[in-house]
């Protein structure tokens, strides 16, 4: 076990290695200068590209970058921001990013295991068809779409939550975009749920149960719901990391500071930022990464059927 | 299966009712829209209006505008020019920064140097083509120490300017964010690279002071100063900025009571105008932004240079329709501009007239004459001996749709108009088109300059072959010399005279169409009652809020 373990982080360090390098190059073959360059003269500009070290080979500049992450720090942007260090910025768009997201897994899983459930009991009647429509619905309809919607109704005719998000009231202005959020969570999570309850629902053993006088909750609870939850959990953890890692049209429109708006500002800004795009890919890549290898291990611990190695087994 | 939905509709009561208390704190500050994030709140750093204007709310320079944009004193109280004009002595009144020190000159010296060193993209301000602050230019290319600087400061409370050549508009120079002071001490005891980066890392003396600040933040509060040295006519509290991008989002927000002073697009002012309720907050304010065409005149340029040959910048020039741009295109109240220096800019101090203020001055190169037109494509025909030129129009495509139309609508014109010219649209992120501009592979650009100082030569001087190698790559031997007489030579000192010669320059730079001028922009604001004192200007902090009641 320990030696499996062992072997995953290690895979998931490789993998995150080169991810960094593949973005490293990406970005720097991009169009495009890391800083503003309006009315910047050819001198300045060299300038600047000798500061930042950019006439260097690309390799030795990977090896100067390596060392900078290695101190446990992101350096320092290139255009964004006058040039500030990364990391108190960085964490404090993932702190609101993650808080919002947080919210909306909550929204998300609780709404979405409802659904599943409501429609997987009442399966071929109405309220099925009705539970299916809703999560096509969720899958097609972008977040940002039914944000705006959220926004038109809920602040602009009924002035109820702020229109712009306000750091002051942030559970309160959360509340919208959290909801946009978690719209492809709950659709995703409903039908898993609804699909993996059904074939729980014929196997053998829940006809046992049946027979033996077992309903309703108690049935749901005890027999259904555990035995569907394992692929459902698969789902759920890519999808985590999907909503902690922001939304990009989202906060930009409601005006978050999270890490989606500040990767939005890093491309598109004034000159595009290497430092910021960097710094944001390496976190998101690590997120995924952590998140994939922490369901591998969690397999294990949920159901001890599962083996994990073919020694083991 | 009851109980669940129970406990859910349970949970959802909590939130929101204790939500809903919070929700019902009311706002009774001034809410206003800023377009864009604010780049930096270190002045040697900042680029953008939106950046000048915040640093402005919460540091005062030695001059401050006044309503109708003229200086007045802020910081000094009152000036002494010597008689040659090349030194100036401020008298610096008692103020306080918000940690309670004395504003001294030497706050001033701390600054003003530490912009030359930095050498950033408005260090030249302080150099011979702007300020003439003596040793400026030595300072910024590092060949002399920064203590050599022409300012210094005689006492703490008096500071003494010297400059290489008298420069009409100094006092007005000073409201400008390069010239504002810095705490040195509280400088120094920040961490380093961070200053201006929280509303801890930032110290005020001005009107307001930071109280929630993040770079690249949607949502800025600043409350007021109570150690200001006018605080006792300062009746605004506290005010927010919000950052809008989408000028739909920020008129419903408007619309709404959300914001109190918002930018809107030139499509949405036929609704607005419509609105009887609402387009009693409808304001158009002209801006000191001119919008032009920029030809590439490198020989060497991607397609054989043919821009180099002035026949045929002159005919695109006369091509364009510009009243119907502005009126149907631009829509936002924006002046069809002949000029080379945009209207409503720059009043003459003995007449009071607007550099610009007759437009026809040189219709002879500028104006819309489709047979002129052709007469100038005609003899570049044959000077060239071509027939058909195939040209690139690059502009940013990321900063509204705008620029969008009026380039649509310049190709449709110039093909029109003048058979055998074809231009190519090429929309690009801003940072590409950067990028094309200065790697000099472009041949005609949709680009906007808007006014750092209030004198004409603050455009004049982006055409000089020093300033003309980013993007025009025109030199003109005679141009550069008037600029010079004019900046720091033998009219410096003349008032009137220099004013002649920079009609002189201009009419050079129109004769050759370096450049095509499009419009003098404006911006269209919805003013809500809340926001009636706001005071707007043309050239550097384009809002101030001190007057508002």
């Amino acid at each position: 076990m320990t030696k499996y373990i062992a072997k995953r982080i290690l895979m998931a360090a490789l993998t995150l290695f080169i991810i960094t390098f593949v973005l490293f190059v990406l970005i720097r073959i991009m169009p495009g200068n890391p800083f503003p360059v309006e009315r910047m003269s050819a001198e300045m500009i060299l300038q600047k590209r000798l500061e930042l070290g950019l006439d260097k080979p690309i390799l030795v500049q990977f090896k100067d970058y390596l060392s900078i992450l290695m101190s446990g720090s992101f350096g320092n942007g290139t255009s964004l921001y006058n040039g500030a260090p990364i990391k108190p910025i960085l964490i404090k768009c993932l702190e609101n990013s993650f808080k919002i997201g947080v919210l909306s897994i909550l929204f998300g899983t609780i709404v979405g295991l409802l659904i599943g459930i409501v429609a997987a009991m009442n399966r071929g009647k109405f309220l099925d068809g009705l539970c299916t429509v809703v999560s096509i619905l969720g899958v097609c309809i972008p977040s940002y779409v039914f944000m705006i919607f959220l926004q038109y109704f809920f602040s602009y005719k009924i002035p109820f939550f702020p229109y712009f998000f306000d750091g002051s009231k942030f559970l309160f202005s959360s509340i919208m975009p959290a909801l946009s959020l978690s719209l492809l969570a709950i659709s995703i999570i409903a039908r898993f749920t609804r699909n993996e309850m059904v074939e729980v629902m014929n196997s053998d053993y829940v006809k046992l149960a049946e027979a033996k006088g077992v309903y309703g909750w108690e049935l749901i609870r005890k027999h259904i719901l555990r035995n569907a939850l394992i692929p459902i959990v698969t789902v759920i953890a890519p999808l985590v990391v999907d909503l902690l890692t922001g939304a990009m049209v989202i906060e930009k429109i409601y005006g978050i500071n999270g890490v989606g708006k500040l990767m939005v500002d890093a491309i598109a800004g004034q000159g595009v930022d290497y430092n910021y795009v960097l710094a944001l890919g390496i976190v998101f890549s690590a997120m995924y990464i952590g998140a994939m290898l922490l369901l591998d291990i969690l397999y294990g611990i949920i159901d001890p059927r599962i083996s994990l190695t073919a020694k083991d087994g | 299966m009851k109980k669940i939905l129970m406990f859910t509709l349970l949970l959802c009561a909590m939130i929101f009712t204790g939500c809903g208390n919070d929700s019902a704190k009311t706002d009774d500050n001034l809410k206003v829209m800023f377009g864009s994030n604010v780049v930096s709140l270190d002045a040697a750093q900042a680029t953008d209006s939106v950046s000048f204007e915040l640093i402005a709310d919460c540091i005062d320079g030695l001059t401050q505008l006044d309503s109708h944009g003229k200086p007045i004193p802020a910081i000094a109280e009152s000036y002494d020019v010597s008689e040659d004009g090349k030194t100036y002595t401020f008298h610096l009144r008692d103020a306080k920064w918000a940690n309670g020190d004395e504003v001294t000159a030497e706050d001033f010296v701390f600054a003003w140097r530490r912009h030359c060193v930095e050498s950033t993209k408005y260090s030249y301000i302080m150099g011979s083509t702007v300020a003439c602050i003596k040793n400026a230019d030595a300072v910024i290319k590092k060949e002399t120490a920064p203590e050599n600087l022409g300012v210094t400061a005689k006492d703490s409370k008096t500071l003494v300017v010297e400059l290489d050549a008298p420069v009409s508009f100094f006092p007005s120079l000073m409201c400008f964010p390069a010239f504002y002071p810095i705490n040195e001490k509280f400088y120094n005891s920040i961490e380093s690279g961070s200053y201006g980066t929280s509303p801890e890392t930032f110290l005020s003396n001005g009107a307001f002071m930071l109280t929630e600040y993040l770079p690249g933040t949607a949502n800025i509060r600043l409350k007021k100063n109570d150690s200001y040295w006018n605080a006792q006519n300062i009746s605004l509290q506290n005010f927010q900025y919000q950052v809008v991008s989408s000028s739909d989002n920020a008129l419903t927000a408007f619309k709404n009571g959300t914001l109190d002073l918002a930018g809107i697009s030139g499509n949405q002012i036929d609704s607005v105008k419509n609105d009887s309720e609402l387009s009693k907050n409808l304001k158009i304010i002209p801006t000191g932004l001119l919008q032009y065409l920029s030809f590439n005149q490198d020989a060497k340029n991607h397609h054989g240079g043919a821009l180099a040959n002035v026949n045929l910048r002159l005919a695109i020039s006369n091509a364009i329709d510009r009243e119907s741009l502005v009126n149907n295109f631009v829509a936002n109240g924006a002046r069809a501009t002949y000029t080379a220096i945009p209207i409503n800019f720059a009043a003459n101090a003995e007449t009071g007239k607007y550099f610009a203020e007759d437009q026809k001055q040189f219709s002879e190169y500028v104006s819309f004459d489709v047979e002129k037109a052709r007469r100038f494509l005609d003899a570049a025909k044959s000077e060239l001996g071509k027939d058909t030129f195939d040209l690139d129009i690059i502009y940013a495509n990321d900063s509204g749709d705008t620029v969008i139309k009026v380039a649509q609508a310049i190709k449709s014109q110039v093909e029109e108009n003048l058979p055998g010219v074809t231009l190519n649209l090429q929309p690009m992120p801003k940072a590409e088109y950067l990028d094309r501009v200065t790697t000099n592979s472009y041949d005609i650009a949709i680009t906007n300059w808007s006014p750092d100082y209030d004198d004409p030569m603050t455009f004049l001087t982006l055409w000089t072959t020093e300033g003309s190698e980013i993007s025009e790559h025109w030199s003109n031997a005679d141009y550069d010399k008037i600029i010079s007489d004019c900046t720091t030579g033998a009219l410096a000192a003349n008032y009137s005279e220099r004013w002649s010669a920079m009609y002189d320059a201009e009419e050079i730079l129109l004769r050759e169409a370096v450049i095509a001028p499009l419009y003098t922009n404006a911006s269209a604001n919805l003013i809500s009652d809340k926001a009636k004192g706001v005071e707007f200007h043309s050239v550097a902090i384009e809002r101030v809020y001190k007057n508002v009641k």
